[in-house]
């Protein structure tokens, strides 16, 4: 019975990682600003696959990750496929510190996350740049990076608050009995 | 428990990370794919959007009139003032109005005087604005008309006063379109009353800036900037802005389309300008005397066009 709950919340809480990024599209999407803006707000998506990779990775595997950026690169008229390669790669990098993350304070964690994101972001730039691609201000880029750090702790508070998303307790296991 | 964690992790993980290397490379070859191909590809992203859109649109349309209705109650506190203001500005308006009217007539009179034959009149489709870009790097907006009511790729779109972008991207449904102000947008255009033809090129601000002017001595802030037509990418004479000048000494067009509430917007059909290729039989051959400025002047003609 156990392993049957564990298995449906682990869907449960899959799906709603998908919803939450795909409310956060349509947000987006909303024509309230079509003047061009002097600042970017965070790119939560991006907040969202760094938080819940390094709290639970089991609930955001990388094909999940990958669809949504994807389908945001599709309706936010980015190159397709490029963002959302950069952020399954920097999301696979940090859940291979996941384990290591779970052990060490809340500092130590955050300062991944910006580091992953930093990594998307730039190379993200730098990949445009090469490939000679029209690109927005780097100012707004920068801001953009900056409120997405700064979004981190919030979204990771709203993650645990509403959807119960701490970290793996050690020694926790899953169905199977594997170690999380 | 020590950390043995048996043979399944090791056997597990590597499969992972071949299918995470596949699922990366298949992104990475789609990112490929659109900087060779980007015209196949953005043909896929506008059937994605046309599917997308609409079936959110009934949860997006509450929402985004919620925020508007708190938006415009902050205005309420000064609704007064508002009204004061716009009466004054519906008698100057009236007076305008006025003057119009007079000036049109005469234009009429003078027109059939030296009977002018003016441009057919530019029928247009209206749509909705559906969603914006999404992303504080791009500037443009879905509207909800489609291939389905005959629009093409490359057609020009107005609010009621001035050019607000071009459509890029056709679905059965939605259309986007490219507004002036994002990076990816050039438009020609021609500044009068001096006739100097120049570039507007967005740059992700709210006034673009003009490009490849020829002569900026002849151009002074204030002046009206209308698409000239060139290369056949718009009708010629939409309204586009006025000239402004930043800070920095740069010419630059503050847009006559009301950026802020972009929610109608009307497609132009237009169907290209005709081109002229035919060197024109009827011209006197060469032979005859002043034949050769005939000739000049045949010559001459398209290139001046």
């Amino acid at each position: 019975m156990a392993e049957a709950a564990s298995a449906s919340r682990r869907w449960t809480m899959r799906m709603a990682f998908v919803t939450i990024c795909i409310g956060v599209i349509l947000f987006n999407l909303m024509p309230l600003e079509t003047t061009p803006r002097r600042w970017a707000g965070p790119d939560l998506l991006l907040v969202m696959a760094c938080a819940w990779t390094l709290r639970r990775p089991d609930y955001a595997p990388a094909f999940l990750i990958a669809m949504v950026i994807l389908l945001a690169d599709l309706l936010f008229q980015r190159p397709p496929g490029l963002m959302a390669a950069l952020v399954v790669l920097a999301c696979e990098w940090l859940k291979a510190r996941a384990r290591v993350m779970r052990e060490l304070p809340f500092p130590a964690e955050w300062l991944a996350a910006a580091l992953a994101m930093g990594a998307v972001l730039a190379g993200y730039r730098l990949v445009l740049a090469i490939f000679m691609v029209d690109q927005a201000p780097i100012t707004l880029a920068v801001i953009q990076l900056v409120a997405s750090i700064l979004a981190y702790p919030v979204v990771v508070l709203f993650s645990l608050g509403f959807f119960g998303l701490r970290k793996t307790a050690p020694g926790e296991v899953d169905k199977l009995g594997h170690r999380l | 428990m020590a950390r043995n964690r048996g043979q399944e992790e090791d056997f597990v993980t590597p499969l992972r990370r071949l299918l995470v290397g596949v699922l990366v490379l298949c992104l990475i070859g789609m990112f490929l794919v659109w900087r060779i191909d980007s015209p196949r590809v953005e043909r896929f992203r506008a059937q994605v959007v046309d599917k997308v859109m609409p079936s959110f649109d009934w949860a997006m349309a509450p929402v985004t009139a919620t925020v508007n209705i708190l938006r415009d109650f902050q205005s309420y506190r000064r609704i007064h003032e508002q009204n004061q203001e716009l009466r004054r500005e519906l008698q100057q308006m009236k007076a305008w109005k006025e003057a119009a009217l007079q000036l049109e007539q005469e234009n009429a009179r003078l027109l059939d005087l030296n009977n002018v034959r003016l441009d057919p009149r530019l029928t247009f489709v209206t749509g909705v604005v559906m969603a914006d870009s999404g992303s504080p790097f791009r500037q443009s907006v879905l509207v909800n008309i489609g291939a389905r009511d005959g629009i093409l790729d490359g057609w020009a779109a107005m609010d009621g006063i001035g050019l607000v972008g071009r459509i890029s991207g056709v679905g059965d449904a939605t259309s986007r379109v490219i507004l002036l102000t994002d990076t990816s947008s050039r438009i020609p255009v021609t500044i009068q009353p001096s006739g100097q033809r120049a570039m507007l090129s967005g740059d992700n601000s709210a006034v673009p800036p003009i490009e490849f002017l020829e002569n900026p001595d002849l151009v002074r802030p204030g002046d009206r900037v209308v698409s000239s037509g060139d290369g056949g990418v718009f009708p010629a004479g939409l309204l586009v802005g006025q000239v402004a000048q930043d800070p920095g000494g740069r010419l630059r067009v503050r847009l006559a389309a009301d950026y802020e509430r972009l929610e109608f917007l009307r497609v132009l059909r237009h169907r290209g300008a005709e081109q002229i290729n035919d060197p024109g039989s009827l011209i006197a051959p060469r032979l005859l005397p002043g034949g050769q400025a005939a000739d000049a002047l045949s010559v001459e003609v398209p290139g001046d066009g």
